[in-house]
Parts: C-alpha cells; structure tokens; sequence
C-alpha cells in the first residue's frame, strides 16, 4: 500500500471515512501491509521523542509530501460541484468565496474538530507539558517553507497564485492541528492567526500594493516566530 | 546579561529611532522593522520597554502594527495589557491589528476584555473581535454574543463564526434557545454536524427548513450522509423534498447514488434529470449511462 496513504491514516487527516475503513481492511487482512504499517508507526512514534534527535530529511519529505497529496486531494477536477445553498457570507468575504470556489471547504479544516480519534503520535501532548523537539524543529521548517513560498509568490492575479496561497493554507492548518495536539497552544493560535490574511491574499480581486503589504507582514510574522523559537530552543539547550 | 549580537543590533536600532537620520523615510521604516524582528531573540523582560517605546513615538501605523506582534509574544501579562490598551484607545488600523493580537496572545482578562470593546464597537471592531475570539478558540465568548445578539444581522455574524470554530454544542443550545434561523442551518452545515442536520431533515414540520436541512447535509457529504440523501429521495412523495435531496447529491458530488437513483427509475422525465445531475458533478459514471441510453437497454 501506498506509504503516503499510511502515513494520512496514522495521523488521521486527509481521509475520507471510506478512505479509512479501506487502509483498516487492507492492515487486518494482509500481513505486509501490517508490516509496512507497523514499521512506519515505529518511525513516526519516534517523531514525537523529546529527545533531541535529529528529523530524517526523508521523514520531513515524506511528512511535506502527505500534506501536498491532502491539498491535491481538495483541488478542482476532483468533482466539488457548487450548489445553490448560499454558504458564502464569512467574515472573510471574497476571499474565502474565492477559496471555497476552487475547492477547499471548511468542511476539510474542521476535520480535526469533528474527526473520529485524535492523531496518536500527538497524544503525547495530552499527558505532559513537554513540546517535543521534533515537532519544534518540524514547526521551524514549516515555517521557513512558508517564507520562502510566501517570497516567491507572484502578486498578479493569475490562478497559480491562488493555488499555492490554498497549498499554503492546507499545510498551515495540518501544523496548526499538531501543534494543537502538541501543547504549543501559542503557535496554534499564530498559524490560525495567519489564515484570514492568507485568505485574503488570495482574494482574486486584490490590489498588487495591498497583496505585497499582507506578503511583508506575513514575512515578518514569520520571521519573528523563527527567531523566538530558535530563541527557546537556545535557552534549553543552554539550561541542560 | 550576555547579548547576542541580533539583540545588540535591535537595540541601537530602536536607539536611533527617534533621531533624524541621513536615510530615506522608506530606508529607516525598514530598519525599525528589521530591529523589531531582532528583538525576539532578547529576553522578555529587556524587550518588553523597547517595544513599549515603540509604540509610545512618532512612527507609522506600519511600524507600530509590527510592534504589536512583538508584544502578542512576549509572555508576560503587562504585554498583554498593553495590547488590550491599544485595542481601546488606538487608531481604526492600529486598534483592529491590537485586538487581532489579543487573540494571538490568548491571556483570558484580555479576551474577556474584548467583550466590552464589542458591545460599544463599530462593524469593524465587531468583526475583528470576533475574528480574534476564532484564532483564540473561544468558543464561550462567541456563543455568548450569538444569545445575546440584539439583531439578526449581529446574531449571523457570530452563528458563522461558531459554525468556521466547529462549535457544534454550542450552535446546538443556540437552536434551543433562539428562534430558528436559517443561519444556523448553514452553521450546523460548516461546523460538519451531520447528526442534527440528519434531525432537521427528517422532520416535515416545516418544509422550507427541511429542504435547507437536506441541501446542507451536501456540504457536509461523506458515506452516511450520502446513503441518507438516497434514502430521503426514494422514500418521499414531496417533489419539493426530492429536488432537495438531489440538488444535496450533487453539492456532495455523490454520483454513485444518483447512478443508483438513475437505473432504479422508470420515468423518462426523472431519468433525464438525473442525467443532468450527473452530467454537472462531472461523473465518468455520465459516460456509462449515456451509453445505456444510446443503447436503450435500460
């Protein structure tokens, strides 16, 4: 099976419930795939290790991968029909018109609200204070994706910008999901804090000097939050 | 205290702020914002008065909305007054970027001291309270405007809102104690609360509601909703309640259903208005059906 489709399963995010019930069936009735799956929480259990070891790189690749397939999984061509129900009157207006239009339903971002079984690997969050390392240091990549995304954006209104701004989106709320689960309540609030501006942004009907003056505010909010971390993490490494 | 050179350089920075320096106005702005974003690697307690200052001078609304950043993440409770004050007393721009903030800060006195600021605010300090209260995840706060909304218009606003949190105890006690609204319809619908909506579409009581009812199951979709919205379609005599179910099939996407639907009918008139369905989800399953047509089996 599909390790991508593992890994949405292990975290349960991005599945549908027939998704799931059908990687369930598929564990219970063939050993490899048991195997594979075994294997992979092994690998992701020690993801959420406080110690302090070092991300694989393919791990993290891995991790970014799943999140793109979850956001493909929401993009037009995948039959997301509009119907006449009037749903489109959100405090963010336009822009989340423009986002629902294309594809991304805020059926998918209360996922983890309504969602049957918080994500495992983040249960650890629910039994200790500790932020663990990994999900620091998988947090400060997030981040620092989102900058360079964010700087390589192009500000006319073409609909590959919309597109990556919605990519943006979807990443942004997997990590604020973990973070939730992670005891990083802070961070949580911070990657909420950027979707309307994010939404906005993508509004397709945006000034150029208006998209450019939310991109540099992101940027900053960005910035600090990189440094305030590494700030953190220096003061731990410091104190053991 | 040792100093890491980032901190050292946001120091002087915010030092020669208020000098008139040999720069541009564009050069200068950008340096203090530089400083402010440097100032995050200093202790709280050492950056808490320098972005204080900040604040307190003459710079632009572009600087000072920064700085009130800065101060959403310096744990201490003095930041978060400050940015409360700042949420009460400053300029339209700056005020609604303070309350922003006192979300992102999350300190409870200063939440709930956004419920007065609601109370005597305009439009947009409403809405931008309310926008704080979600990335807060205060739930509690934004059921308590919805009960005590003066008018249909403040009660949607904040409806919406619980809906976008996914508060669906909190839409569910508001169906009890309000007058029933159609907002809350769709509030039940983004919040994914399948289970009351199921409730509403099942009762006749009141026709137009239902047909909402079952429109709105659509949007939330998934396997049980699905097989409801074909359950709901066979087994009515309502024209009104089996175009709803259909038009809730298509907002889903279930085209298995309506496939279903399409080859258990034998009126020509229902079985062209279900291809049409099909033909709008944008099924391959139109594909198969067409050629049965074409082919007059079935």
């Amino acid at each position: 099976m599909n390790e991508d489709t593992l890994i949405l399963y292990y975290y349960n995010d991005g599945l549908s419930d027939r998704e799931r019930r059908q990687v369930e069936t598929a564990i219970n009735a063939d050993t490899t795939v048991a195997a594979q799956y075994e294997t992979l929480c092994r690998q992701l259990s020690e993801l959420s290790d406080a110690e302090d070891q070092p991300v694989p790189s393919h791990t993290l690749r891995r991790w970014h991968d799943s999140i793109d397939q979850a956001a493909r999984q929401n993009q037009p061509g995948q039959k997301k029909p509009a119907g006449p129900f009037n749903l489109f009157s959100f405090a963010w207006g336009a822009a989340i018109t423009a986002a629902l239009a294309i594809g991304i339903s805020i059926g998918v971002y209360m996922t983890g609200n309504d969602s049957n079984t918080p994500a495992p690997i983040i249960e650890v969050a629910d039994v200790s204070t500790v932020v663990p390392a990994s999900f620091t240091r998988g947090i400060k990549v997030h981040l620092q994706d989102t900058q360079q995304e964010l700087a390589s954006l192009p500000l006319d209104a073409s609909a590959d910008r919309i597109m990556l701004i919605l990519q943006i989106i979807e990443q942004n709320r997997f990590f604020e999901r973990a973070a939730e689960h992670n005891n990083s309540q802070n961070l949580a609030r911070v990657l909420r804090a950027f979707e309307p501006i994010l939404l906005r942004l993508a509004a397709d009907d945006i000034a150029p000097e208006d998209a450019e003056a939310l991109r540099a505010q992101l940027a900053f909010e960005l910035n600090v939050m990189l440094t305030k971390l590494s700030r953190d993490t220096s003061n731990e490494t410091q104190s053991t | 205290m040792h100093l890491r050179p980032k901190t050292i350089f946001a120091v002087l920075a915010l030092l020669a702020m208020s000098s008139s320096l040999a720069q541009s106005a564009d050069e200068s702005e950008q340096l203090k914002i530089a400083a402010l974003e440097a100032l995050m690697s200093a202790p709280p307690e050492r950056a808490l008065p320098l972005v204080t200052k900040v604040l307190n001078s003459n710079n632009s609304n572009d600087v000072k909305s920064r700085a009130l950043f800065v101060l959403s993440q310096i744990d201490l409770p003095e930041a978060q007054a400050q940015l409360l004050d700042v949420a009460r007393s400053g300029d339209g721009e700056l005020r609604g970027e303070a309350i922003r903030m006192v979300g992102i800060g999350g300190n409870a006195e200063a939440l709930a001291g956004l419920a007065d600021l609601y109370s005597s605010g305009d439009e947009d300090v409403r809405e931008a309270v309310l926008e704080a209260y979600l990335i807060a995840g205060d739930t509690g706060a934004v059921f308590q405007i919805a009960a005590n909304a003066n008018d249909a218009e403040e009660f949607g606003a904040a409806v919406e809102m619980l809906g976008i949190m996914g508060a669906q105890d909190a839409l569910r006690r508001l169906r009890e104690r309000s007058n029933f609204s159609e907002i809350l319809i769709e509030a039940f619908a983004i919040s994914g609360d399948a289970e009351t909506l199921r409730e509403l579409a099942l009762d006749g009581s009141n026709p137009e509601t239902q047909a909402r009812a079952i429109e709105a199951l659509g949007i939330v979709g998934g396997e049980s909703v699905n097989a409801t919205l074909v359950e709901i379609y066979q087994s009515t005599d309502s024209d009104a309640v089996r175009e709803a179910a259909l038009d809730g099939m298509l907002i889903s996407g279930h085209d298995e259903g309506v496939l279903e639907l399409y080859r258990a009918s034998d009126d020509v008139r229902e079985k062209r208005e279900l291809l049409e369905a099909l033909t709008v989800i944008g099924s391959d399953l139109v594909l198969d059906v067409i050629d049965e047509a074409l082919v007059g089996d079935r």
